[in-house]
């Protein structure tokens, strides 16, 4: 299989099974950068597997994942995310006794203070960068319309705001790839409508992501390539009008 | 190697009460999701019912059954009065950890305020001595491991084979499924608890039937090897809890034997460690590693 | 005041500033990182025997008069017995997290540490040429107490100054810890590891810091009070003694270091001292046991009805927009698209 010249992330021949279930059996994609990427499939297609195998949460019985160019499988996944794969839950995964800014503040990268050598320097040292990670916060919360929720227990903000604190804490790790497992699950439509724009926003100022997602209206709206799994396997990737001529896809939806 | 064979007969009975104990523990945190660390207390308690018939005059046997009794309702009624309101209340994990400790505290500290701070025996007859192959045991001893063997069977049926082990199961398997199909009702969780309670007692009794003298310390002592038994066996895993005693009582009693008495203990522990080191979920459970689940 | 008074009073302070320290290395494991140590004591048990190890100097063999035996042994001047019990309990706390803090459950990961506490004194009592058995060390020299001529009463003021100095440089250490955005890093590892590992953030290795910190301080309060009642034995630190600085941790104000001075004046001062008040009644040992079952009630209590303490872990707020909106006209870069 050629690699684009865009590769971001190759994922090839992917296995992994949980006790006699293969959930994924043989699964080789590439995610291009610069773009939002699809994910879709029916129900135990292996999309949340193979999501969390890129993301380093699980090892894969087999297969490689390259992220430009080197090889990430074997890797954790807080090592994953320190090359700067960044991916969201599907169930909000909030910090609940931290205030708003303070998960914000977490996710910020490579921030000083953050050792003990480096904690035991004082305030005097981390302190500016914690203030101008403070800011940075600030504007996204801004740009999401969350600044009064600022001091408010991430335990105590409702679904919505949990997605958003979600994505949010995820561009706040300024991501090179974020991978999103369906983003806009258990939220209502008018603030999917919103989180959309965000992403295709994101995406315009250069964010590349792959993205989980089950409604393919949304797909059609946001995504471009997609991929399309099913029963562990990658069975068409493309635009969304290729996938969608796919037989062989719609033999899935019809059947899985 | 003369003293191999007899301590393999002391292993037997160890593994024995190991097995009764260790599946109690295990079950009771299989299907309720609740690490129980008074169990051990509970065992003592039992024991000071059965001394207290036994002091009576009234046969051991008897005093079996009172404690074993006792065990089962102390346990449900436990349950019902602080274990489940806590869970219900909103208590985390670590919060009902440090619930069932302070239960543990105050059965422990309520045996001594009772009891006082001494050595117990219960009064049995003299029993006989049978020899079995190049092993010692007394009729006592031998009526343990029957006892034993005895509930393991019983446990295996009810498992399998009626309506209630199947309901145990099921929610041991996946607690929120079996929630929501309305099989873990509050009636399935009361008889689990009476069941597991019944085998903590039962263990309570048979643990002081074979040692000289105990205390209020000696049940949850005993902790060290229940837990290493539980957690070699897989928690929440009677059939590997059974197997975990057999390893884990006769490796003690070799231990002792070829060592020193002292080293019992250190076995299990040993035990324990490697199999955290190695295969934290045990022999045969996936269930150790598994994130927050509500009761 | 009276000399008698003063006696009862500087004990009174030196066994809180023992506490407290205590409780502040507890906290940093359970509070802001949220590691179930039940067997916490044991590392303040490893300080106390280091400190007095070092300070008794070699075991007198029989013959010469010497009644206890345990390994090691020399005669440290202070402090330096006091530094080397909050290295040995780091070492320690090194050793057990190697294979304690795995991604287990929180409750399986607390019943592993009790059984490891169970263990610990089971090893101690038994092994008579480890730590002299059930017996326990005795005799250990206090601190400076040859080198400076006091009065009974002025050395007891002078340990207090010594323990408060402690008191001030262990709460250095865990103020630097959790204002830093290191403590952050812990909670967040605490609320949510999965989510904290998806952000970059090393969670096994963030735990075993904060776990060796808080077996360092435990070392430290351990040295600190042999030093002061000069004898230890597996009777000083059975598990229950975990139970109750947890007891004081969750009263007090889980996650707050000063909530949790507050829980150590509270439990293991107040609330057991003040039974130190009361005629004797009963057999001996029952006003003992009456006080455990009492501690377990108090935490039922406070659990059910305020389990975030007195003083709960403060919420941070940061300075308001207002004063870097100056900061940012100033850089002329960063401004939005």
């Amino acid at each position: 299989m050629s690699q684009p010249a865009d590769a971001m992330l190759v994922a090839r021949d992917l296995h992994r099974q949980f006790g006699g279930v293969r959930a994924v059996n043989g699964a080789s994609f590439t995610v291009p950068s610069g773009r939002i990427t699809g994910l879709i499939g029916p129900n135990g297609a292996g999309k949340t597997t193979a999501l969390n195998i890129i993301a380093g949460a699980l090892r894969p019985d087999a297969g490689t994942v390259y992220y430009q160019g080197r090889s990430i499988t074997a890797l954790p996944s807080y090592k994953v995310a320190r090359h700067g794969i960044i991916r969201t839950f599907q169930v909000s995964s909030e910090f609940a006794a931290l205030t708003v800014l303070e998960n914000l503040l977490v996710a910020a990268p490579e921030q000083r203070g953050e050792t003990l050598r480096q904690a035991a320097l004082g305030k005097r040292y981390w302190r500016p960068q914690e203030q101008a990670d403070v800011e940075r916060a600030r504007l996204l919360l801004a740009r999401f319309e969350m600044s009064a929720k600022e001091n408010e227990y991430a335990g105590n903000l409702s679904g919505g705001q949990k997605r958003l604190l979600e994505l949010m804490r995820g561009l706040m790790a300024n991501p090179a790839l974020l991978l999103l497992d369906e983003p806009m699950a258990g939220v209502s439509p008018s603030l999917a409508r919103r989180i959309e724009q965000h992403l295709l926003d994101l995406c315009s100022e250069g964010l590349s992501m792959l993205m989980i997602e089950h409604e393919l209206a949304v797909v059609e709206r946001l995504c471009d390539p997609v991929i399309v799994m099913a029963q562990g396997r990658v069975i068409s990737q493309g635009t969304m009008a290729d996938v969608r001529a796919d037989q062989e896809v719609l033999n899935a939806y019809l059947i899985g | 190697m003369n003293t191999l064979v007899p301590a393999i007969g002391f292993g037997i009975v160890t593994a024995s009460i190991l097995a009764v104990a260790g599946v109690g523990f295990t079950l009771q945190f299989g299907v309720t999701n609740i690490l129980n660390l008074a169990y051990g207390d509970i065992m003592t308690a039992a024991a000071f019912i059965a001394y207290l018939v036994t002091s009576a005059g009234i046969s051991v046997w008897l005093a079996l059954v009172a404690g074993a009794a006792f065990g089962a309702v102390f346990s449900v009624l436990l349950n019902r009065a602080i274990y489940t309101p806590f869970v219900r209340h909103g208590t985390r994990l670590f919060g009902m950890i440090i619930v069932t400790i302070a239960v543990s505290l105050i059965v422990q500290n309520g045996l001594l305020a009772i009891f006082g701070a001494n050595f117990f025996s219960l009064q049995m007859a003299r029993p006989s001595s049978v020899h079995v192959g190049g092993m010692v045991f007394t009729s006592v001893q031998l009526a343990i491991i029957a006892i034993a063997i005895a509930v393991m069977l019983l446990v295996h049926l009810l498992l399998r084979y009626t309506k209630l082990g199947k309901a145990m199961r099921a929610t041991a398997t996946d607690p929120e499924l079996a929630r929501n199909c309305g099989i873990a009702t509050d009636r399935v969780i009361d008889l689990a608890w009476a069941i597991s309670g019944t085998l903590c007692g039962l263990a309570g009794v048979i643990l002081v039937m074979n040692v000289t003298a105990f205390t209020d310390t000696t049940g949850s002592q005993f902790l060290i090897p229940i837990v290493a038994v539980a957690v070699l066996g897989g928690i929440g895993q009677p059939y590997g809890a059974m197997l975990g005693a057999v390893v884990i009582g006769i490796a003690s009693e070799l231990a002792a034997a070829v060592i020193s008495p002292d080293y019992k203990d250190v076995v299990a522990f040993v035990i324990l460690v490697i199999v955290l080191l190695a295969r934290p979920q045990g022999i045969l459970s996936e269930i150790a590693t598994r994130k927050e689940v509500a009761a | 005041m009276s000399v008698a008074w003063q006696f009862y009073i500087s004990t009174v302070l030196i066994y809180l500033g023992v506490d407290v320290i205590a409780c502040w290395g507890l906290n940093l494991q359970f509070g802001v990182a949220g590691l179930v140590n039940f067997a916490y004591i044991v590392f303040q048990a490893a300080g106390a025997y280091t400190a007095a190890v070092l300070t008794l100097g070699p075991a007198k063999p029989a013959k010469l008069g010497g009644f206890q035996t345990y390994v090691g042994g020399a005669s440290w001047p202070f402090p330096l017995p006091i530094l080397a019990a909050g290295l040995v309990g780091g070492l320690l706390a090194a050793v057990v997290g190697g294979f304690a803090i795995r991604r287990l459950r929180s409750d399986y990961e607390a019943m592993v540490m009790l059984v490891v506490s169970l263990i610990a004194t089971s090893v101690a009592t038994n092994q008579v040429g480890l730590v002299n058995g059930p017996n326990g060390l005795a005799l250990v020299p206090k601190p400076l107490e040859t080198m400076l001529s006091l009065s009974p009463v002025g050395y007891q003021w002078m340990f207090v100054a010594i323990t408060a100095a402690a008191c001030v440089c262990v709460y250095w250490l865990v103020h630097i810890v959790t204002s830093s955005p290191l403590g952050r890093t812990l909670r967040a590892v605490r609320d949510n590891e999965q989510a904290a590992a998806a952000l970059g953030k090393n969670v096994t290795g963030l735990r075993m810091l904060a776990f060796v910190l808080g077996g360092v301080i435990a070392g430290v309060s351990g040295a600190i009070l042999v030093e002061f009642i000069s004898a230890w034995s597996p009777g000083s630190w059975l598990y229950p003694e975990t139970f109750v600085y947890f007891t004081a941790v969750i009263v007090g104000g889980s996650g707050n270091n000063f909530g949790v001075m507050v829980g150590a004046l509270l439990v293991p001062v107040a609330f057991l001292e003040a039974t130190r008040f009361l005629p004797q009644f009963g057999p001996p040992g029952l006003i003992d046991a009456l006080q455990w079952i009492l501690v377990g009630v108090l935490a039922l209590v406070f659990l059910w009805f305020w389990p975030r303490g007195v003083i709960p872990e403060r919420r941070r707020r940061f300075p308001s927009a207002a004063r870097s909106d100056q900061k940012r006209s100033l850089i002329p870069t960063r401004t939005g698209r």
